[in-house]
């Protein structure tokens, strides 16, 4: 029962993702002032440049074809991880440091597609993904810091009910959601660390290391795209927020979350500017800063 | 029995190939194969063996060093099947190499480990300075020498403050009642013995003999060395200090853990400014055993706090990054060697596209890289995880400082492990993808060099995706019932990698698959409009220069401009670009200390005169001292 709910969300949450997507750059324009592109225009886009041809630039390798591939792949991953109702079934991988293992390989292989595409952007692209990368992870283990302090192992459980028992229990929950909202933000290349919708290539992470892609190679890097948006989106909901006994139950918050998170999503995107680069480790050190303010805050309770 | 005869089967065949160069190619590789064949068997049949009693012993630890030994010999010794030789140096020394590290591993007192432990030194010294016509390269021995020398000493030192107190040199002796030494001998020992072994594992402050003598020797041998031998200070620390000394002050796994921590961030931030990929691999052995030392400092720190669990947690961890380590780093030099080799350079910047010139040295490397940044499917993933997890188990204790601590070290090791993948992502791109930066001649490379790399990229994807069984192995090492306590709940833990993996493959295999990635054809790159040539990509300074400026406080970074010319600099006819990093442990901790040891040697020589008669004055007056203090 719990294999069947497991796989409607995977489902559902693969199917939605270019929504969720969407969502975010409707809310995004309308605030802006603009009409904006319909909410199904990331469907468009994807089914648009899989009917194209594909072509890949001289000097490059298998390494550039299998790319988006390999990326898809490990988020694939990544979501078969996540317990979407809250409980995973008897031996089924939810595991938190897989899943940032598997994020660091989707980076190790879109920063190498980057390089193999053998021009400067591509090169920039890759190593600003691999230096941001490198922030990212240690921050992410301290924003989880509340879930080591309280059960001390690496599975993906809903804390938000313990947490609430625990003394300074909401402080802490409020630590760390702060702490992974500014994570997401950076994981996810959205304001204020990458900007998705720049054409500027100077100013590209994400975007710089796909930049010689068309066709279907970029239709599966889209579809990536799109879908770790939602999956880091899911992460935060899972492990930080509500919870019920009923697995059904929870899955259909994820149906209110997800949705919800794009639209503030979208508005905290257009609240900042992009920060420059180089303050971008001032930015994920706050982030993990932040992480370990939760940390501290339960452990001075003594549980 | 067996492994007995197996045993002796090895040292014969080993010193017989020193009689001929070309017999001994291949009885190495039995004899290495044998000890690789000896680890294994003593594994599986779960007893100590005492091969020679009191002078050559086994029990599980043991047999595990024999088989990363093995493991690393043997394919080290099968790639150099295909590898040109230098002359007899190796043929020679080669052998008591292999020999002396098994002894080492199975000694059974203290003499014969140390005498083991010598004959390791010198003979790898000569290896090390095989290409001894090279400049730098003797330098690089004597330093490597040196530091060797140094660790020798401060183990001796410890072994005769651990026998003086036990009156006994047999570790069987240690074993049994070393538990029990008073404390202050207990810190003694730790102090000695932790520097000595320290020293020759090369951790971060005494590290800076491995990346010059690790680069200059042939491949085979870098493998050897770096897979094999810095791992034997790693067996020396888990022998004698976690498992001999048992209980201690809470303060040692403490330090422990900070120098693993400090080893493996330094080792990998040094490792990404290096374009050298002998030295960027060597700088990589050093965050490894950083790595290893974290899993050896969370079991120590569950024997002090008697938490069974982290004893398992930190005793997998370490082990098995010794076995995986040994696995992807030897699979890593033995790729560079090939891509020495085949371009005749090692300099990253006039490398790049051999991707197409040697695809499978290509794939290997890459597996290689995936396993050093543990990523999934790759054996690496699973014992950092396991670190990782140790580390973590420290977070949920009660208390303060052990929590604050645990965390912090985690996000170290996080930060460590984003960092290897950097710089593997660097050493792998700029490398062996993108356009060739210089038109090298290119040697093609004989199936012996290649076979090896791939089967031990084989060996790291099979241990990433079914490590239980050896995980279950390594329970034996370190038996529960130690910590007064039934077996660790729900044994030894792994994560579900079965099911990442096929996720992994099959989502890979279908994705690439329906996108047709096989045909896709190339066409001209976008270069803003201009004609596209090689210098347009990162270079690996470049590629790294965000991190070097974030880490400005450890690189200390410099660069300088310089407009040459007449009528510079309004009209510069030359410009002259010159940038790099510090090198501050040479310049800061070990020049001044050489040049002091240098000056106090100086005053030396008032006394060293040289008359004969002021040395039998020097003799009369210490027996004249002697007797007076006797008296």
């Amino acid at each position: 029962m719990l294999m069947l709910i497991q796989f409607a969300g995977i489902l559902a949450v693969l199917i939605t993702s270019p929504l969720i997507w969407g969502l975010t750059q409707t809310v995004k324009a309308r605030l802006q002032g603009r009409h904006g592109p319909s909410v199904w225009q990331m469907y468009r886009v994807i089914a648009k440049n899989w009917r194209k041809d594909t072509t890949a630039p001289e000097f490059s390798s298998w390494i550039f074809r299998l790319a988006p591939s390999v990326s898809l792949a490990a988020l694939l991953a990544v979501l078969t991880s996540i317990p979407l109702s809250g409980k995973s079934p008897a031996g089924w991988p939810h595991d938190i440091l897989t899943v940032f293992f598997l994020l660091a390989l989707e980076r190790f292989w879109m920063s190498l597609a980057g390089l193999d595409s053998s021009g400067t952007f591509g090169g920039l692209g890759a190593s600003r993904t691999s230096t941001i990368g490198t922030g990212i992870e240690p921050a992410m283990l301290a924003a989880f810091g509340v879930m080591w302090r309280l059960h001390g192992n690496s599975s993906i459980i809903p804390l938000a009910p313990i947490l609430i028992r625990a003394p300074n229990g909401a402080v802490a929950w409020g630590f760390a959601a702060c702490s992974f909202v500014m994570i997401m933000l950076a994981e996810l290349g959205r304001l204020p660390v990458d900007n998705p919708d720049t054409h500027l290539e100077l100013t590209m992470v994400h975007e710089a290391t796909i930049l010689e892609a068309n066709g279907r190679l970029l239709a599966l890097s889209q579809a990536a795209m799109t879908l770790k948006f939602s999956i880091i989106m899911a992460l935060g909901w899972t492990i930080l927020g509500p919870h019920t006994a009923s697995p059904w139950l929870n899955l259909a918050f994820l149906v209110v979350e997800l949705p919800a998170t794009s639209v503030i999503l979208g508005w905290i995107e257009s609240r900042f500017t992009k920060l420059r680069y180089f303050q971008l480790p001032t930015y994920l050190s706050i982030a993990a800063g932040v992480g370990m303010l939760g940390f501290i805050f339960l452990g001075g309770s003594n549980l | 029995m067996a492994i007995r005869v197996l045993l002796a089967a090895v040292s014969l065949s080993a010193l017989y190939g020193m009689t001929s160069k070309r017999i001994s190619r291949f009885t190495l590789l039995a004899s290495s194969i044998g000890i690789l064949g000896a680890g294994v068997a003593g594994l599986v049949r779960g007893a100590p063996l005492s091969v020679i009693p009191g002078i050559l012993t086994a029990s599980a630890l043991n047999f595990w060093f024999l088989g990363v030994l093995g493991i690393v010999a043997s394919m080290s010794m099968w790639y150099r099947l295909g590898y040109p030789d230098h002359g007899r140096t190796a043929s020679v020394w080669l052998p008591v190499f292999i020999l002396s590290m098994m002894t080492v591993i199975i000694a059974g007192n203290a003499w014969v480990f140390l005498t083991a432990w010598e004959t390791m030194t010198v003979s790898s010294f000569f290896l090390v300075v095989t290409d001894h016509r090279k400049p730098g390269v003797l330098q690089a021995g004597y330093v490597y020498l040196v530091m060797s020398q140094m660790s020798a000493i401060l183990i001796l030192a410890g072994f005769v403050a651990i026998a003086s107190r036990l009156h006994s040199f047999e570790f069987s002796a240690w074993a049994a009642h070393a538990s029990s030494m008073p404390e202050s001998t207990k810190n003694l020992a730790l102090i000695l013995l932790g520097l000595g072994f320290g020293i020759k594992s090369g951790i971060v402050p005494f590290h800076i003999w491995l990346p010059k003598a690790h680069p200059v020797a042939p491949a085979p041998i870098s493998g050897l060395m770096s897979g094999a031998m810095i791992k034997l200070g790693i067996f020396g620390i888990m022998q004698f200090l976690l498992l001999d000394l048992g209980h201690t002050d809470r303060a040692w796994p403490l330090a422990l853990l900070a120098a693993g921590a400090i080893s493996s961030l330094l080792g990998v931030l040094y490792a990404l400014m290096e374009h050298d990929l002998k030295r960027l691999l060597a700088y990589h052995s050093i965050e490894n055993i950083g790595i290893i030392l974290l899993g050896a400092g969370v079991m120590e720190i569950g024997i002090d706090w008697r938490q069974p669990s982290l004893v398992a947690l930190g005793l997998a961890a370490s082990l098995f990054h010794t076995l995986n380590h040994s696995i992807f780093k030897t699979q890593l030099f033995l790729a560079a060697g090939a891509v020495e080799r085949h371009a005749g350079t090692l300099d990253a910047d006039h490398l790049g596209g051999l991707i197409r010139t040697i695809p499978t040295i290509a794939v290997g490397f890459l597996g290689g890289s995936m396993a050093i940044a543990a990523l999934p499917p790759f054996n690496g993933f699973v014992s950092e995880w396991l670190t990782f997890r140790g580390l973590l188990g420290m977070a949920s204790n009660a208390g303060w400082l052990l929590p604050m601590y645990g965390l912090g070290l985690a996000m170290a090791l996080g930060l460590t492990g984003a960092l290897a993948g950097a710089c593997f992502v660097k050493a792998f791109g700029v490398v062996f993808l993108g356009e060739p930066r210089k038109n090298v001649p290119h040697v093609s490379l004989p199936k012996s060099m290649t076979w090896p790399i791939l089967t031990l990229g084989m060996i790291s994807l099979l241990l990433g995706v079914f490590p239980a069984p050896l995980l279950n192995v390594l329970g034996q090492v370190y038996p529960p019932s130690r910590l007064a306590q039934t077996a660790v709940p729900g044994g030894m833990v792994a994560p579900e990698t079965l099911i990442v993996a096929a996720i992994l493959l099959l989502g890979t295999g279908a994705f690439a698959w329906a996108s047709g990635a096989w045909g896709i054809n190339s066409v001209r790159r976008w270069s803003c409009g201009r004609e596209a040539d090689p210098s347009l990509q990162l270079t690996s300074a470049s590629f790294t220069k965000a991190i070097r400026t974030t880490f400005a406080i450890v690189y200390r970074p410099h660069r300088s401009f310089k407009q040459l010319g007449q009528h510079a600099p309004d009209f510069a006819e030359r410009l002259v670009y010159s940038g790099g990093t510090t090198p501050i442990w040479e310049q800061r901790v070990y020049r001044p200390t050489y040049r002091w040891i240098w000056k106090v040697s100086h005053l030396s020589t008032r006394i060293q005169a040289g008359p004969v008669r002021l040395y039998l004055a020097y003799l009369l007056a210490t027996v004249g001292l002697m007797l007076a203090i006797a008296h």
